[in-house]
């Protein structure tokens, strides 16, 4: 007899965890939300790492031209002060991206391993972190980190270390909730009595079967904090030295009736950061869950 | 009052008998798609069910015993495609061809229903009972009289205190109590045939018997024509004139129970028996009454 | 069910205590002067200096200090600010009103559109359809809402003059009756544009999922079985079950909303609690920054509770656990 439970009971991710990653990538490409997620992933990376060689002007210099409309000088137009818009954009996808990397990455870590402590050990680790949980999620990410902006300045390090701090409960609730059902799986139980380090049976047997999840929430994650960074740019209270999406709408406010253009490519660049995380997010639940879609099919007849 | 043995014959043509089959099933063909792959679930099955008769179904999961039943009641499971081909009369009219609300008014009223496995998946969490019930009613008087006659089906199908459970939620009964609400449920719309998805299979030992034996004496009072869909040969035993044994989507023997049981001719079915045998221990085969009809 | 709701209220009650206690912890963190950190960067007289050093017993030792900042806020008293020139409290119960009256509009009108819109690509029968659907939603949910005020004041306000740019209404109305009403729904309607956008997006895509996994329930296929109609099915079976989740996941979305809606009150210059916040974010008002924090939390919690009764009442699986 194979049923669905038996052949699950086979730990899939023995290979280990690099496998397990290139396994992950795979099926997200397979989905066309995924695939098209990471298109326009690849994109903005590629943009923030050559931004010097796509940008035609310096991004902080002026050029002759104040609030010019788009053209083929100035492809997104200029601003009040004569900076051309485009090469901002293209800059601002460097402090948009380290945003989202870092910070998502920061909340992996710190996260990772508190939910992997909960998950595992339970007892005192499963108390503290659900509570401390439950206390960061009385607030909305932006209130807690306007809260520490306001008391400690908003330099770009403290700033990455606010949006950390806000939103790494996320992934710290995850990984626990993986954790705690993955120490019910027979292989992980097997591991377990058959004597194997701690460390082999959480990444080599517990992980690579929580990756799948976990990475869904780092893009999740990336989303919320670029959308932070931005939001705090908007508002003006974020690190004045560097080139921010966020501030380019910022300063776009002033212009609204006169120059459009200001206000409609920096918010269509971060749009389309969102729309590419939230997009490579939905392409792994897809691929995990291949039925959702089908259901109302038998429902017309 | 006809013979269980040449009843069961299924080589004998249906003319005979007086009057045409309740059901009649030629070359079923049934191909499930589900995204790029494709299960032929049914091969062309001949099939066949009288007026007032109890015929079983058997086979292991995926012999395509229950898509059988699903594909005349067009209820099929949730793929990406179902084609079907091959023939399907019920009363007289040709089930392929009939438009989906012609189908509907089937399941409606007088026409066909299914009692479903895993009766607490197949009830609705948040209605009471007697709500889910009433609204499969054949007809449906207004005012207080639905309850009436929810706690009458109620009763019919063995439920003790109908009232009392009428009121209740589907997650506030016993398994077996919800399994003869879900019978009741099939019942409600009054049909000439009613198919019985493993009736038995999700309950105890000791409340199989009581779902058995409700089936039995519904059987044999109501006179419905009744599929018994089964890995489980003894529920065959139990209530069936005549069993189909399938096996990957094709019948490999069809017969009067008694003749199977006492001399299967297929291997495939031998051991089914031989297995039932041993984790029942069976003993003598009681064979249902036919229908008093 | 009373024990439900007490329980959950117990529960609350020390987590509103211990936000307070981290705002604390948090000022204490600020290196200099504890007098300037509470203020902010007003300059600060020496009689006013005394005056909260007595009050929040600076010179005692830690416990005592985070005593005396508890037992003010028991009090009401959540200090003073400078930029307003008024007491903390007195500032946020004038502007958590309008806040609510934003929120409150905002998810009336988008909760609704947002259950239509995941109901129609839950129902759509082509794998097309649906993917389309999907998308739109998710692009909907992921124009980030201070952009799209903009966008929407750029069109409808400046261009158009169909709308006001920003404000709750002018400052001294005329209107009365009807015309006030009208006059009310004028500067309404943009920011309750955004809601929809945003919150009707994340409804719709929750219903979507939801009404799909409805779908797939056996008591689906029984009550096909039992001959109802699609409209009977959807009536009976799909909306109730399938809603639900919505409703919990949009109660904990309005909850943070109350909480703050910074971002759409910046936009449109609604002088709610979110822009209070940012006000004295941006002013460096600690005492006023903590104050909304707290409010905030607080009325997290109190929704929270309130969306957990909510759903209770509404399972009967639940309502009957307790």
């Amino acid at each position: 007899m194979t049923s669905p439970a038996s052949s699950r009971s086979a730990a899939p991710g023995r290979s280990g965890f690099l496998r397990s990653l290139y396994d992950v990538f795979a099926q997200v490409m397979a989905t066309s939300h995924g695939s098209f997620g990471v298109i326009i992933l690849t994109i903005l990376t590629v943009t923030a790492i050559f931004a010097p060689i796509i940008a035609p002007y310096d991004p902080i210099a002026l050029t002759d031209d104040s609030l010019a409309p788009p053209s083929w000088t100035y492809l997104f137009g200029t601003d009040n002060l004569g900076h051309d818009i485009f090469s901002m954009v293209v800059y601002g996808a460097r402090s948009s991206l380290i945003v989202g990397l870092s910070t998502a990455l920061a909340s992996l870590l710190l996260g990772g391993v508190m939910g992997m402590l909960a998950g595992y050990y339970r007892g005192v680790f499963e108390t503290v972190l659900m509570r401390v949980a439950e206390l960061f999620q009385t607030l909305p990410a932006i209130i807690i980190v306007l809260f520490l902006v306001s008391l400690f300045g908003s330099s770009f390090w403290l700033l990455l270390a606010a949006v950390a701090l806000a939103i790494w409960p996320l992934q710290a609730r995850l990984v626990y909730g993986q954790f705690i059902r993955l120490r019910e799986a027979d292989y992980v139980a097997a591991a377990i009595v058959a004597g194997l380090p701690v460390r082999h049976v959480i990444l080599r047997e517990m992980l690579p079967n929580a990756m799948q999840p976990i990475i869904v929430q780092v893009a999740l994650d990336a989303s919320i904090a670029i959308l932070i960074e931005a939001a705090l740019g908007y508002l003006g209270i974020s690190d004045p030295n560097m080139v921010s999406w966020g501030q380019l709408l910022y300063e776009a406010q002033n212009f609204m009736s006169e120059a459009w253009w200001m206000s409609i490519f920096p918010g269509a660049a971060i749009c389309l950061a969102i729309v590419g995380l939230n997009m490579v997010a939905d392409g792994l639940n897809e691929a995990a869950d291949p039925k959702s879609g089908s259901a109302s099919r038998n429902f017309h007849d | 009052m006809i013979d269980v043995h040449e009843r069961g014959s299924p080589s004998r043509p249906d003319g005979e008998s007086g009057d045409a089959p309740l059901l009649r099933v030629e070359g079923l063909d049934v191909r499930l798609h589900v995204g790029a792959t494709s299960v032929h679930a049914v091969r062309s099955v001949d099939f066949l069910v009288r007026r007032g008769e109890c015929v079983g179904v058997v086979g292991e999961s995926g012999s395509g015993k229950s898509t059988l039943a699903r594909a005349v009641m067009r209820l099929m499971p949730n793929v990406s495609r179902v084609e079907l081909g091959g023939a399907i009369i019920f009363d007289g009219r040709d089930l392929m061809t009939l438009p989906g609300a012609e189908m509907r008014k089937l399941r409606r009223k007088s026409g066909f229903s299914m009692v479903f496995q895993d009766p607490l998946g197949f009830l609705n969490p948040t209605k009471r009972i007697w709500r889910q019930v009433a609204e499969a009613l054949s007809e449906r008087p207004g005012g207080d009289r639905p309850f009436a006659r929810v706690v009458k089906l109620l009763e019919e199908v063995g439920l003790p205190e109908p009232e009392r459970v009428a009121k209740r939620y589907p997650h506030e009964l016993s398994g077996g109590m919800r399994q003869r609400v879900v019978i009741a449920i099939a019942l409600a719309s009054e049909p000439q045939l009613l198919f019985a998805d493993e009736p038995t299979t999700a309950l105890d030992s000791t409340v199989q018997l009581l779902v058995l034996d409700t089936l039995r004496r519904l059987h044999r009072d109501r006179g419905t024509g009744m599929v018994v869909i089964t890995h489980d040969l003894s529920v065959v035993a139990e209530l069936c004139d005549r069993v189909y044994v399938m096996r990957g989507g094709e019948v490999i023997e069809s017969g009067a129970t008694v003749d199977i049981f006492e001399a299967p001719e297929d291997p495939y079915t031998a051991r089914l028996i031989e297995l039932s045998r041993a984790s029942h221990t069976l003993g003598a085969a009681k064979l249902c009454a036919p229908a008093s009809g | 069910m009373t024990r439900l709701i007490l329980l959950r209220l117990v529960h609350g009650v020390p987590l509103l205590l211990a936000v307070i206690i981290v705002c604390f912890l948090m000022l204490q963190m600020i290196p200099g002067d504890p007098v300037q950190a509470m203020v902010g960067d007003f300059p600060v007289t020496q009689a006013f200096r005394d005056s909260i050093e007595a009050k929040y017993r600076l010179n005692d030792p830690i416990l005592t200090q985070l005593g005396s900042y508890l037992l003010n806020f028991a009090q009401g008293d959540f200090g003073f600010s400078f930029q307003n020139q008024m007491p903390v409290l007195d500032l946020i119960l004038e502007r958590l009103p309008r806040t609510i009256l934003l929120a409150v509009a905002g998810f009336v009108v988008a909760i609704p559109v947002g259950l239509v819109v995941g109901l129609i690509a839950g129902l759509s029968p082509s794998r097309r359809a649906d993917r389309i659907w999907t998308t739109l939603t998710l692009i909907a949910f992921a124009i980030p809402t201070f952009w799209l005020g903009q966008l929407l004041v750029m069109m409808f306000a400046l261009k158009l003059d169909w709308f006001p740019t920003q404000g709750i209404g002018p400052f001294v109305s005329r209107a009365h009756g009807v015309d006030w009403l009208l006059e009310r729904l004028h500067y309404l309607a943009l920011p309750v544009a955004v809601f929809v956008v945003h919150e009707g997006a994340r409804a719709a895509r929750i219903m979507r999922a939801s009404v799909q996994e409805t779908l797939s329930q056996g008591y689906i296929v029984n009550a096909r079985m039992k001959g109802l109609t699609r409209g009977e099915i959807i009536r009976k079976h799909l909306l109730r079950n399938s809603v639900l989740p919505v409703v919990t996941t949009s109660g904990y979305a309005f909850a943070s909303t109350l909480g703050g809606t910074v971002l759409i009150e910046s936009v449109f210059t609604w002088p709610g609690l979110g822009l209070l916040l940012v006000d004295a974010v941006r002013a460096r008002d600690n005492m006023t920054v903590v104050g909304v924090v707290v409010v905030a939390a607080a009325m997290v919690i109190v929704v929270n509770l309130l969306v957990d009764v909510i759903y209770a009442l509404t399972d009967p699986r639940v309502r009957s656990a307790r």
